[in-house]
Order: C-alpha cells, then sequence, then structure tokens
C-alpha cells in the first residue's frame, strides 16, 4: 500500500480500501442485542462508545501516564487528558482544589506555604489553604525520608529556600523516623476579622 | 467532659506536656482583665507582657493548688529542642482564690517568640501538703510530668494554652 501509484490507472479497488479501513460495525449489532436482552454467546462491546482513532505504529511516548489522574505535581510537564477527551460543565467529582487561583499561582502559593511550615514549624493559614498544603507538605517529608541525592534535588526544586530542605533532610530521621504518613496537623480557630474567613493552625506533628 | 478536652489533645498539649487527666477544677485566666484565655487563640505579645489574673475554683480555702505556665515549642515548634521552657510557678494558692493569694516560687517572665507561633500553657496542679513544692534547677528544658512527680503533684487538675506570635510576625496569609 506505501508504493507510489505510478500506474495509469485512476480507478481505485473499494475493496481493498474498505478491508485497510478498521471496522465499526459491531456498534450497531451490540444495540440490538441489549435490547433482546439474551446472554448467549455474543460478542461483547467494550465500555467504551467512541471508535478507537488510528494511532499508528509509534510508541506511547514514556511520559504520558494515561492512568494517572494527578496533574498537579510538581515534576509533570504534560497535560493529561484522562476521560477520553471528553469535557465537561461542572466539576463533579475532581478533587483538585483551586484556591481561586490560576495554575501558576496556585503552584507558587503552595510552594510559599510548605515552605514557610517546614522553616517555622507552625503557621496560620485559611481552612482551604491549609488542608490543600497537606499533600505538598508529606510529599516533601516523604522525600526526605528517602534520602537519596534525585530526591534531595527534587526537593530543593519545590521549597524556596536551601536551608530548610538540608535541615529537613538531616533532622526527618530521628522526627518522623516511626510514623507513616500524616506528618501535619491542622486545628481549626477563630475566623479572621477582616473578611470572617474561617482560619485554622497546620503545623508539623 | 470530653467536649473540654478536646481542645487540649488536638492542641497537643496532652501528649507532649501533661497526660490525660479529668479537669475537676475550674480555671480563668485573664490578661490586662479584658482579655481571656480560651484554648488556642491567639492574644498578641503586648497584652501579655505582665501576669495575668488566675482565678480557680475548687470546693474550699484548705486545698493548695500549684499552677505552672510553660512553653513547649521552644525555641521554635519546629525544632524545640529547649522544650519545655518555664514560666511562672505559684505555689500554695488557696482553693477558690486567684493566683496573688499564692507564693511566687518562680517569678513571671513574659513571653518573648521569636520563631513561628508558640503554645503557652497554664496547668494547675492540686497540692499534697503546703509548702511541698520546690523549684526546678532552670527554666529552660523544664519537663511538666517529672515536675510533678518529683513533687508529688499527680495528674492536673486543670490546664489551658493560648497561642502567640511575634508582634510584627505575617497573619494575612
Amino acid at each position: 500500500m506505501a508504493c507510489a501509484s505510478t500506474s495509469a490507472s485512476a480507478t481505485w479497488n473499494m475493496s481493498s480500501l474498505r478491508s485497510a479501513i478498521p471496522s465499526i460495525h459491531a456498534r450497531s449489532a451490540s444495540s440490538v442485542h441489549l435490547s433482546t436482552g439474551t446472554s448467549s454467546s455474543r460478542l461483547k462491546l467494550s465500555s467504551s462508545k467512541v471508535p478507537h482513532s488510528f494511532v499508528g505504529l509509534a510508541p506511547l511516548h514514556p511520559l504520558f501516564s494515561l492512568s494517572s489522574p494527578d496533574s498537579t505535581s510538581f515534576e509533570h510537564c504534560f497535560t493529561v487528558i484522562d476521560n477520553g477527551g471528553r469535557f465537561f460543565a461542572m466539576r463533579h467529582g475532581k478533587r483538585v482544589p483551586k484556591l481561586n487561583r490560576p495554575p501558576d499561582q496556585r503552584r507558587a502559593l503552595l510552594r510559599g506555604l510548605t515552605t514557610q511550615l517546614l522553616k517555622h514549624g507552625r503557621i496560620k493559614t485559611t481552612r482551604a489553604r491549609a488542608s490543600a498544603m497537606r499533600k505538598y507538605v508529606d510529599k516533601m517529608v516523604t522525600l526526605a525520608k528517602d534520602g537519596s541525592l534525585h530526591k534531595r534535588r527534587q526537593a530543593l526544586g519545590f521549597i524556596y529556600e536551601k536551608e530548610i530542605v538540608h535541615a529537613l533532610f538531616a533532622e526527618v530521621e530521628e522526627r518522623y523516623g516511626d510514623r507513616n504518613g500524616g506528618y501535619t496537623r491542622i486545628i481549626r480557630t477563630l475566623p479572621r476579622r477582616g473578611d470572617n474567613a474561617p482560619m485554622a493552625y497546620i503545623e508539623l506533628v | 467532659m470530653s467536649r473540654l478536652m478536646e481542645p487540649l489533645s488536638v492542641g497537643g498539649v496532652i501528649g507532649e506536656v501533661v497526660d490525660n487527666f479529668i479537669p475537676s477544677v475550674n480555671l480563668n485566666v485573664t490578661y490586662n482583665s479584658n482579655r481571656q484565655v480560651s484554648n488556642g487563640h491567639e492574644l498578641m505579645p503586648a497584652v501579655i507582657t505582665a501576669k495575668p489574673r488566675v482565678e480557680i475554683g475548687g470546693e474550699d480555702m484548705r486545698a493548695a493548688y500549684t499552677l505552672v505556665m510553660t512553653d513547649p515549642d521552644a525555641p521554635s515548634p519546629s525544632d524545640a529542642y529547649l522544650r519545655e521552657h518555664l514560666h511562672w510557678i505559684v505555689t500554695d494558692i488557696p482553693g477558690t482564690t486567684d493566683a496573688s493569694f499564692g507564693r511566687e516560687l518562680v517569678s513571671y517572665e513574659t513571653p518573648k517568640p521569636v520563631i513561628g507561633i508558640h503554645r503557652y500553657v497554664f496547668v494547675l496542679f492540686k497540692q499534697r501538703a503546703r509548702h511541698s513544692v520546690r523549684p526546678p534547677a532552670s527554666r529552660d528544658y523544664f519537663n511538666t510530668r517529672s515536675f510533678a512527680e518529683e513533687n508529688g503533684l499527680g495528674l492536673p487538675v486543670a490546664a489551658v494554652y493560648f497561642n502567640a506570635q511575634r508582634e510584627n510576625a505575617c497573619r494575612r496569609r
């Protein structure tokens, strides 16, 4: 099929074309099966209703992880479309806290907050920010528990001050060696006077 | 009973400073005659420079109580190697009165939180006998539990704590 056609004949052979295209006739056949409801040895259709597009023979890029829903991790550089390219008008089921900021500012806010928490040990902030931060603080402590050079460099890429990273890597063994996860604690407190925002203390446990 | 203890255990006072106890005596700590200390609330450093008015409950005036004020987050909550720092001890407080009737064993030291947000804990113990409490050697490396053991005070009867940070700390974030 890849040979350049130098032949003079311009007529195509429809049967050869039809055999080259992947067939999608199984869809219409299954709708008939579902209405009748018989459970003999029919072909069970796969759950997706969209016919699979032709992806070609190129290998999948190793960095594309089709199954990871986490698109806010700091080592991730590519947009992951994990719902088959569908978009919805609502936010149903999406558990990423947006913190009223665009993604770059959100990332910077969380980096700054975790830096300050690791520096001071206890900070007072709004409840939404405190509960959004927990994941990143735990991630930093987990990197420190691993302790290798690669993890140290990953932590240095997230925390704004390098002395804090080195201090964290030095002391995490004796502080959190026995604890598996849950390295922070959130204590709710009085609302802020200026705008009545619910506040919380978040501290390293 | 457990509703009173929840802020103390959530705030880490029960666990780091004292063991779990049953509160049996009322404890009211008031700074500047209008700022009452409630568990976990923040006070400004300007308010806590002078010693507070501590009113205790109890049944009668024959019982003697000891009040201890410590900072379990000295010098910084993320790295509290001087835990705890002692601020104030008053002994032989008669029941149903306030701390000015007691004997000040360790004078009141103004809290100066430099790094981070510190907790300042007031613990009230019931004494078995008067004049049975001896002052500790130094203010640093204080341990409330061992202090109670050495002086035969047992479990506390009341506790309250507040938070404080330095005057120009960032509060808007």
